[in-house]
């Protein structure tokens, strides 16, 4: 029990409570209920919340799994600096979003769920969590395979001129047969 | 890699039947019983109060019966494991579909979700009808209590409101844990929550009672729609006449009635329904119920612990012994530790299941997590103690240790393949093992005449965990004249420097020992031309990327006419 991470689960929650807040809030316009400028207010917060909930923290140990095409939405919230990345911010704000949504029945379960997740966040405040960007490292390895093909700039070392002539003292070893004939002029 | 029509149906079929057969289930329930509401003479007076709102509440309340009595069906693990050793009433195919037993059960999860959803969202607006739309004419038909009540009150008054709320909330719980990335990261968490699912059968069952709707059961003496004499309609304060009655639509009229024309003999009654969902849910509630049961009266002795070995790389083997405990090559068994963790159970895959000959069986566990962790600290003796106890390990005390199972895997089919190509990714090696000493103990018995194995490890301490059997298996094929039954092939994907395993009884190994990552596609093709026209069994166990290349690979154009049957081992 010691190592969960309950900000992951809490975020979950949060975003699927904008969902149904937001689902209930069109089902309150659409249905035409009295008193429906508080669904009008669900879909408005339904989506807040979505877009604020998207981005997925980074994992404290192991690897972190984004979710698709969060990226855009990373660099808004990590703006937001402070605010956002502390959970109490977000456990307050997640419980002050949901008190409109219990005037409406359509809102209501929104409301419920959403009040879950402003605990579970608290909860995950008080075990000292915080929020980070999950952002792509942008260290480039030094790769071995580059300066394979580059040309080589200096000729391989080679032992001095004067060793690599023949030695007249060893004349008999320098010495060899022509195999085409060499004579001058016939 | 193009795709090969031929491959993909071999591979990829059956499970597309299924899901084509499952969808057209959902999409027939959910249309008759849409129908039914719309135009149905019983529910005439009904529809006009509530419209659309019902027909759709009532016809995903169908799909969701459907989908709550299917989800079950996959989670019962011994009978599934019971199937599949039935070589008589299931086919090869069958068991292949039954690798996919998980996705199935996910999938009626996701349907759950979506059409609660739907089903929750058109109450939400029958509420509202009935409020607005309180019936003075046919009282009893009315749930609220007054025209214009709170549609809230409606709700959290009623059985089925509150019950419905409740079931929404559960589903919440259980839905949001059950992501990917929570199962990976915390999986308590997902289990935990999970268990809820008995408290969302007990509310579904109490929802279900609830009686909000119901139908009119006098249509043949009060045809819907007749007229009234004698009775002064409260809005317009005269006679009632059909024609002036608000009329939602043409088909509102009564199918095949001539209400109209008629004069009506009664007055209305309404009845509540018999809870349809009883009759859904109970049997595979039951069921599973049972299955539990048997789990829990089979895993109540506790396994006496032989002996623990530890192998290099954080792997320790724990061979035990059961009284009256069978289990096939492949299948894996749950262990439950109390001292550990009271709750917990994990699983591992057996990698020496017990025979006529000896009664011990084995597991291979890599440390992990904290329950590993915890286990191996109270199985292994303590290493600064070592010296001086040597009188007292004689007597070392194991911990009490309960297990569960044993459970089906896809792996027990490598020995129904003519040829089977094993791939094994570090610990995805344990099902293998297991078939392999089961192929050391006789391999005469089993269909399988070729066996490709190919394990790929990131240390080469890795490979001493089975060194020795890889070994000996060679070794008696060689001697039984069959040198081309058992191909190994041993990979090291970290190419840092020279490595190799100098120790001459392991010559077999080392020379069979390739650094660097397996090719793929060349090692299919030479299966392929090695064994033209057959069907190779894949199995795969091991990381996520090496079973997606598998899998398109079989999926792909097949080689010299052999086509490849895809098996995937999942761990979590």
């Amino acid at each position: 029990m010691g190592k969960i991470e309950w900000a992951m689960w809490a975020n979950e929650q949060a975003l699927a409570a904008g969902l149904i807040l937001l689902t209930g809030g069109i089902v309150g316009v659409a249905g035409q209920f009295r008193d429906w400028e508080f669904a009008a207010y669900g879909v408005a917060a339904g989506v807040f919340i979505c877009l604020l909930e998207y981005p997925r923290g980074k994992r404290n140990k192991g690897t972190s799994v984004e979710r698709t095409g969060q990226y855009c939405l990373t660099v808004c919230v990590k703006a937001f600096g402070p605010v956002t990345s502390n959970y109490y911010v977000r456990a307050a704000l997640h419980a002050a979003l949901c008190v409109p949504g219990a005037f409406i029945l359509p809102t209501v379960l929104g409301c419920v769920c959403l009040a879950i997740a402003s605990l579970i966040y608290l909860a995950a405040a008080v075990r000292g969590e915080h929020w980070q960007p999950i952002l792509p490292k942008t260290e480039t390895r030094e790769r071995v395979g580059e300066s394979i093909k580059e040309p080589p700039q200096n000729p391989p070392p080679r032992p001095p001129a004067e060793l690599r002539r023949k030695r007249p003292e060893d004349l008999e070893g320098a010495a060899y047969v022509n195999p085409i004939s060499v004579t001058a002029n016939e | 890699m193009a795709l090969s029509w031929r491959s993909w149906i071999a591979n990829e079929g059956g499970k597309h039947i299924i899901l084509v057969v499952w969808l057209g289930a959902n999409t027939w329930l959910f249309w008759r019983t849409f129908i039914l509401y719309y135009s149905s003479p019983q529910y005439y007076y009904l529809h006009k109060m509530l419209g659309l709102g019902l027909c759709i509440s009532r016809a995903s309340a169908s799909v969701l019966n459907l989908n709550s009595s299917l989800v079950l069906l996959p989670m019962c693990r011994s009978m599934l494991t019971c199937l599949r050793g039935s070589h008589k009433l299931m086919s090869r195919k069958g068991r292949r579909l039954m690798d996919k037993s998980k996705t199935f059960h996910m999938a009626c999860g996701v349907a759950i979700c979506v059409f609660s959803a739907v089903h929750v969202s058109a109450h939400l607006v029958n509420a509202l009808s009935f409020s607005v739309r309180y019936s003075e004419e046919f009282p009893s038909l009315n749930v609220a209590r007054h025209r214009g009540e709170d549609p809230r009150i409606i709700i959290l008054t009623t059985v089925p409101g509150v019950t419905g709320v409740l079931l929404v909330l559960i589903l919440f719980l259980m839905f949001t844990a059950s992501s990917y990335c929570i199962r990976v990261s915390s999986y308590e968490i997902f289990w935990y929550t999970h268990n809820l699912f008995i408290v969302f059968y007990v509310v579904l069952l109490v929802h279900a009672i609830g009686g909000a709707l119901k139908y009119q059961t006098n249509v043949d003496t009060h045809p819907p729609g007749c007229f009234r004499p004698n009775r002064t309609d409260p809005k317009t304060g005269s006679s009632a006449h059909p024609e002036q009655e608000p009329v939602l639509g043409a088909s509102e009229l009564p199918v095949g009635g001539d209400g109209f024309n008629s004069i009506c003999k009664e007055e209305a009654r309404f009845q509540a329904h018999f809870p349809e969902t009883w009759l859904w849910v109970s049997g595979p509630l039951c069921l599973y119920c049972a299955e539990r049961l048997y789990r829990y009266v089979r895993s109540s002795t506790p396994v006496t612990i032989v002996s623990v070995v530890s192998h290099p790389c954080n792997v320790i083997e724990v061979r035990m012994v059961k009284n009256s405990f069978k289990a096939r090559p492949g299948q894996y068994i749950v262990l439950n530790c109390p001292s550990v963790s009271s709750l917990e159970g994990h699983p591992f895959t057996l990698t020496a299941c017990p025979t006529e000959r000896k009664a011990t069986f084995g597991i291979h566990l890599r440390v992990v997590g904290d329950w590993t962790e915890r286990f191996t600290e109270l199985l292994l003796p303590d290493p600064s103690m070592d010296s001086e106890i040597l009188p007292i390990v004689n007597q070392r005390r194991y911990p009490k240790l309960y297990i569960d199972g044993p459970f089906g895997s896809p792996s027990e089919e490598v020995f129904n393949y003519e040829v089977s190509l094993c791939v094994a990714g570090g610990i995805g090696v344990t099902p293998f093992a297991s078939v392999l000493n089961a192929l050391l103990d006789e391999w005469q018995r089993y269909k399988l005449r070729r066996i490709y194995f190919i394990w790929v490890c990131r240390e080469l301490q890795s490979f001493y965990w089975f060194a020795d059997l890889l070994c000996a298996l060679h070794q008696k094929l060689w001697q039984d004249n069959r040198p081309d039954y058992f191909n190994i092939q041993l990979y090291l994907s970290n190419a840092e420097g020279l490595q190799n395993m100098s120790e001459e009884r392991y010559r077999a190994l080392s020379s069979r020992l390739l650094i660097g990552r397996p090719r793929w596609k060349l090692l299919f093709e030479e299966i392929g031309k090695a064994n033209k026209h057959k069907r190779v069994g894949v199995f795969c166990c091991g990381p996520k990327g090496i079973s997606k290349t598998l899998h398109k690979l079989c999926n792909s154009n097949r080689f010299f006419g052999t086509t490849f049957e895809y098996n995937k081992e999942s761990f979590s």
